[in-house]
This record gives C-alpha cells, structure tokens and sequence, in this order.
C-alpha cells in the first residue's frame, strides 16, 4: 500500500528514538471483540509486519530400549503486506537406540558386522537383532514463500535441505492455487524435487551383498524423488469444508536402507533345519536389495466440520498404491473440544499396509544356491503391517494469541507374514513395536 | 470521486425506520464497471465503491451499508437525547445495564486505555467545554482545567459487563471510534451479504477512514482520494490499498494561538491540556479500521514522539506536520 504525494503529506525517515510501546496483539485481539469476529483476515495473527513463533519438543520413545529420538522444532513465519508470508523452519532429531537390523532371532548368539568398518556385535540368542550402532543427530531446514499472484491466484516456493552423518537431502518445490467460485473453491497443483545422497562409512553395501565378505565400493549413492500434486478445496457450507489431493511420487537410484540385512535360513532336512545356513561356520546374511525405482500414487480426503457450539471434527482417509506391490489404508480422526480458553483434542488413527512383492522375512538356502534372486528385503517397514495410534492433544491459549499445547500418543504396530519352518517356528519373527509420542508446544 | 465523474445518480429509497435521522437519501451512480454509492452520516461523506456487481446488487449493499452506518450514528450519538449514550450521560451515578453492542465497544474502549496507559479515554470529551479551538488565543486557565479533570479519568468510573456506573458530571462519548467502527461493521455486513454473490470487491470510505474487502478483481489495489486536511489547497492524496483499513486522525484547522505557541485540538486526557507538537495529520494503515484508527490517535498524543511510536508498532504510516 501506499500513499502518493500530491501535497504535503510525507512518509517520514526512520528516526532513532526511544522504543515505544508495542500494542498490536492487544489491539488486534481487543479489535476482534467489538467487531464480535474470531479474526478479520489478515487480523491479530498474520498482521503484516509481525512474526509468528512456535517451538516444541517432541519425544518418542519405542519399547524395549529401542529407538529413542528428541526432536525440537523451531518454526517462524513472518508477515508481510498484500496476504505475503515467508516461513523459516529448523528441526533437530537426535535418535538413538536400535532399531531391527532385518534378521531372524535365533537360537544361537549371532555375530553381525557393523556398516562402519570391520568392528562386530553380538546378539544373544532367542533376541531380536537389532542394530545398535544407531546415534545420529539430523539437522534440516527449510523456508518457504507463500504470496497471491492477484484475487484469484496464489503461488509458494520452498527450499529444503538436510544432513545427517551418512544423508543429505536437498529439494525445491513450488505450488501454484487457483480460487473459484468467491474463494469457496481452491484447485491446487505443485511439484517437488529432492536429491538424495547416501553415505555410509565405506560406502554402500551392493545389493544381496554377503554381510562377511563385502567388497565396499567407497562411493556414496544418490536418489532423486519428483512429488506432483493435484487438489481441490471446497467449501461445502459454513460449517464444512472438504479436500481431495491425487499425489504421484517418482523415486529413482538407490532406494536400499544400507543397513538391513536378511538373514538365510538353511533349509536342508536335518538338525539346523530352519536354523541359519552356514558357510564355513559362520551365518550368511545379506544386504538388501529393492528396485531402484518406485512409483506411488495416492488419494487423499479430508473433510472438517464445526459445529455450532465451536468444537470441530476432522476426518480423513488417504489410500496408497505403489509399483512395489505395497497398497496401504490410513483412517485419521480428531475431535476438537473447545473448552473456551482450551481445547482437548483426542486422536485416533489407524494404518493398514500390503507388504512389497519382494519382501520376505528370510533367503532360503534353496533360493540363495539357486544364485537367481534380484530383490529382497526384511525391512518390517515394507512388510504386512498395521498400526494404530491413540492419543490427545490439549491446548492452552493465553493472552496475545499465545498457546501452549501438550501431545502424548500411544502408538502400536503389528507386523504379519510367514512364521518359518523347523527352528525358526520357535522364534517371534514379527516382535510388534510400541511406542510412547510426547510433544510440548509453544506458539507466540 | 467527484460528483461530475460519477455521471447519472439514482437515489435509493429506504423504509423510514432504516433512516432514522432522516438523512438525505443515498445515491447510487456509476455503472457495472464500478458502483459508486454515496449518502451523509457522522458528518462526512459515505462512499462505497463496488464492482463485479449489477445494479440491483450494488443498490442493495448500498442499502445494506447505509442502514447500518445510520443504526450506528443513532445509537451511538452523543447529540440525541432519545439513545443509550443519553442514558449513559444522565445516569447521574446510577448503576445501568448495557445492550451486548455497548458493551463490547466500553470493552473494547476499557482495553485501549489500559494499552494507551490511559491516553486513549472515552471521558475525556468534556474537556471540550473549556477548549474551544476557534483559531482565538483562549487558553483555558490552570484553575479551569483542574476543575474539570475531575470529571476525567475512566479508572473512575465502575464498568463491570454489562453494569456501568458513571459518577456524576462525567461523560463518555464515542467519537473518538464511532467512525471508524461503523467502516468495520460495514464491510463486515457488505462481505456477509455478498457471500454467495459472483466474486465482488468494494471499498468503504467514510470521509478518509476507509477499509476494503480486498484487491480489486483485477488483482491490483484500489486508488481512494482522501481530502487533505489542508483546506486552504485543492490538493488531494490518494492512498492505495489492496487490503485491510486506513485511517487518518488530524487537527485540520482546529487550534489556538498565544505568544506563538500553537496548541493543536488533540487533548491529553491524562494533563487536560493541548498536546505540544503534534502533527497536522496521522494515516495509519491496518487489517481493520479500528485498529488503524486507534494507531493514528495514539500517535497523535505522542506529539513529538508520534513518529518513534508508530515506527515502534511497524505500521505503515504517513505524517503531515
């Protein structure tokens, strides 16, 4: 906005004074009550020239000293005039722990190589394998711009980019909306790119590499990831509002996990009968291998409703198919219950997948003399799963558009499959994982 | 917009109990292009520019507009002596219940001044009956305004919602945010009521205190004249808006004049004197036009300092000094 001089009127220079007190919020939020309105837009939060803050901690903890991670997350937007904003976002993970390294329990100890360098662990017999090399601190940022084009188009730009001691990712993306029908229908399409880098100490194993005598190419793979998507917004009436996205995501070059492993079971009739096949007396397991490309389409709707009394019930469904063979149900739904200057918010998900065609919980000796497999994998991540997490959410909302939420979750997945043959029916090989989801919020 | 450029008028008629301070009847010129409605209230000019509308639909917002503005002059009028602020001023230390809508203005001028520390005050209207800014060299005496300071200062007076107690001799007047309220209700009621119309854009603009419902439909922002507060030159600003308010609070030619000293008609509630070099004129741009409006007044209390205030609240701003 701005005022063109015809006569005296001047914008005047910055001077260097005394700060003055501030009273936007306060104005903001008084100015919404006698208008008798939640926020006029562009009101309160979003007033151009201000910043908007939140912080939180998020903690999530697996059972059975598995993987434990922290997470802080720092997000600021700020506002500028004309609806433009730019958003500033930096999340720090610490995980460590251990997580499955792909191999059947046993019941012998079993010895496994470390990815970094020749140094081994051993897992006790009759327990899960877990590889418990895992620490690692993450780093990502992100910032995005978000500004109209004019009324009825609007365009956001982001940059990604993050690190970890054996990844990098860097992405951009952009997204362009078109509103209809007096801003009561949206249409939105975006595209996004991310190149990948992975590098473990000594390179990446090759696929279906043996674990004992790997060969390391010391170079470090990468993976590029195009996301399109395609959307709709509507405003069914003032209390409901709906959304339906169709999203493609395109990855190609190395998609292994460097770490997980599948252990071969001898399955020779005799007494190691569906015990680990052995060559020279040592165990053989072999590092994955999947395509090296994915194609994933998936639907998602969403639909809010506010009832009269201000609580507010969201729902949404998304279906995923990919060219893996994967094809996976999510079920969310939140309810809002809003208690004046707070809100409770339970949650309920649940999560059903189809596992990957070429997923297997082990390598028969059989298949692996054969000489003839080309993928493979035990990644309980791509085998026959569900997952349901429950939990609440409250919030706290104080003075000057402040709030202060609280998350915690229960989450529990179960995996499915093939129990095994001979020795192997004796151990769990789909142990289910649980875990504990603690978040503490601050929004200014 | 002058009346030459608005070309063919058609004047709007409206039911008697919409009008209730038979003003002039409001007139609505223009065409699909843009609508441009104007009628009188709070002694200014009211337009509302429109487009994307035809001429029913922009002859009905214009009715929209014009009855509430006028619902709100009335009521809150500190000149009627048959409405709520009557009631207030002559309530003679009686407690009074208050309708929700005054209630949530004395809210809303009960949290100004606690933000302004008191320099925004609803009762500070009576110290108009000893400055009377005639351009003379009367100062008021320091006797005089001691006197009537006593009946200033809203921590005196008892506002519990929706009980008000006023001590005797005290007065509250809205003046100093009708307007700029009235432009708010305004587009609030202009936007509602055009939901389900094809998409549409409008500006209202009381006598220079405007807000709009957004960019024009063209994308780009709307170009208002705004009267200078200098009489004396044919001059006119304009102010380009795409989003939110602005609105301007100034001095025009209101002051008076002793030994050189030029004391402005803006009145520090807390002193009871005239406010020592305060600029001729504030805009303040805003989401809402209260807000904007409140900016600009505060700013002008600040006399020298108006300008380190408004930089401290990072508005955009203009000065006339």
């Amino acid at each position: 906005m701005q005022l063109k001089k015809h006569n005296t009127m001047k914008r005047v220079k910055r001077l260097n004074t005394r700060e003055a007190k501030k009273i936007g919020p306060a104005l903001a939020a008084a100015t919404c009550g006698v208008l008798g309105i939640a926020s006029t837009p562009a009101l309160a939060q979003g007033e151009p020239g201000t910043w908007d803050f939140d912080v939180a901690n998020l903690y999530y903890a697996e059972s059975d000293s598995r993987v434990t991670a922290v997470e802080p997350v720092f997000s600021a937007t700020r506002y500028f005039s004309d609806d433009r904003q730019l958003n500033l976002k930096a999340v720090f993970d610490t995980l460590t722990g251990a997580s499955p390294n792909g191999a059947t329990p046993s019941d012998q100890v079993q010895t496994f190589t470390r990815t970094s360098g020749g140094q081994t662990y051993d897992v006790e017999a009759n327990d899960a394998p877990l590889y418990d090399g895992f620490r690692d601190t993450r780093v990502a940022l992100s910032a995005s711009w978000l500004a109209p084009l004019n009324r009825e188009w609007e365009y956001t730009a982001s940059v990604y980019g993050s690190s970890e001691f054996d990844y990098t990712s860097i992405g951009t993306g952009g997204t362009i909306k078109r509103y209809l029908n007096n801003k009561n229908t949206a249409l939105n399409t975006g595209l996004f790119v991310s190149f990948d880098t992975v590098n473990p100490p000594n390179g990446t194993p090759p696929p279906l590499a043996e674990m004992a005598r790997i060969a390391r190419n010391d170079s470090d793979d990468s993976k590029t990831i195009i996301d399109a998507l395609f959307g709709v917004t509507q405003v069914i009436n003032r209390q409901t509002i709906m959304q339906l996205n169709y999203s493609l995501s395109q990855s190609s070059g190395y998609l292994n996990d460097a770490y997980q492993l599948l252990s071969v079971i001898d399955l020779n009739p005799g007494l190691n009968y569906g015990g680990n096949f052995q060559v020279g007396g040592n165990n053989v397991y072999l590092y994955e291998a999947r395509p090296d490309s994915r194609m994933k389409h998936s639907i998602y709707w969403q639909t809010k409703y506010a009832l009269e009394n201000g609580d507010v019930i969201d729902g949404s469904y998304r279906f995923m198919l990919d060219d893996w063979g994967i094809n996976s149900h999510t079920f969310d739904f939140r309810y809002r219950w809003d208690l004046g200057g707070s809100y409770i918010e339970p949650h309920f998900r649940y999560y059903m997948q189809s596992k990957a065609d070429f997923y297997q919980r082990y390598i028969g000796s059989d298949e692996y003399s054969a000489g003839n497999l080309t993928e493979a994998t035990a990644d309980y991540r791509l085998g026959d799963m569900d997952a349901l997490t429950v939990g609440m959410k409250f919030g706290w909302k104080l003075k000057n558009n402040k709030e202060i939420n609280t998350r915690i979750e229960y989450y529990l997945q179960r995996n499915t499959g093939d129990n095994g043959v001979g020795l192997l029916r004796a151990q769990d090989l789909y142990p289910d994982n649980r875990a504990i989801i603690f978040q503490v919020g601050y929004s200014f | 917009m002058t009346a030459s450029k608005r070309g063919k008028t058609t004047a709007l008629l409206m039911p008697p109990e919409s009008n209730p301070s038979q003003h002039p009847l409001p007139e609505l010129g223009g065409s699909e292009k843009l609508w441009v409605g104007r009628f009188q209230a709070m002694a200014s000019d009211c337009d509302i520019l429109m487009e994307g509308l035809d001429r029913s639909q922009a002859a009905h917002l214009l009715f929209i507009a014009a009855s509430e503005t006028w619902r709100i002059e009335y009521k809150f009028s500190r000149y009627r002596e048959d409405n709520i602020m009557s009631e207030i001023n002559h309530s003679h230390g009686k407690t009074i219940r208050v309708d929700d809508e005054t209630a949530a203005l004395l809210n809303f001028a009960d949290q100004c001044f606690q933000l302004s520390d008191g320099l925004f005050d609803i009762s500070s209207g009576v110290l108009r009956r000893i400055w009377h800014f005639d351009g003379s060299d009367a100062i008021p005496a320091e006797r005089q305004i001691q006197a009537i300071m006593r009946h200033v200062g809203w921590q005196k007076l008892k506002w519990e919602a929706p009980m008000l107690t006023l001590n005797s001799g005290m007065e509250l007047d809205f003046g100093g945010i009708g307007k700029e309220y009235a432009v708010d209700k305004t587009v609030l009621a202009l936007r509602a009521e055009s939901a389900n119309y094809k998409p549409c854009a409008f500006v209202v603009n009381f006598g220079g205190d405007l807000a709009c419902s957004g960019p024009r439909l063209n994308g780009k922002a709307w170009v208002i004249g705004v009267e200078s507060n200098d009489h004396d030159s044919a001059a006119v600003a304009t102010v380009s808006l795409s989003q939110g308010a602005v609105a301007t609070s100034g001095d025009s030619r209101r002051y008076l004049m002793k030994d050189g000293v030029r004391y402005s008609h803006i009145l520090n509630p807390l002193t009871g004197t005239s406010v020592f070099n305060a600029p001729h004129a504030i805009s303040v741009a805003a989401p809402s036009c209260l807000q904007a409006g409140m900016y600009s007044t505060l700013a002008m209390l600040q006399g020298d300092q108006a300008e380190a205030f408004l930089q401290a609240q990072e508005v955009q701003y203009w000065i006339q000094r």
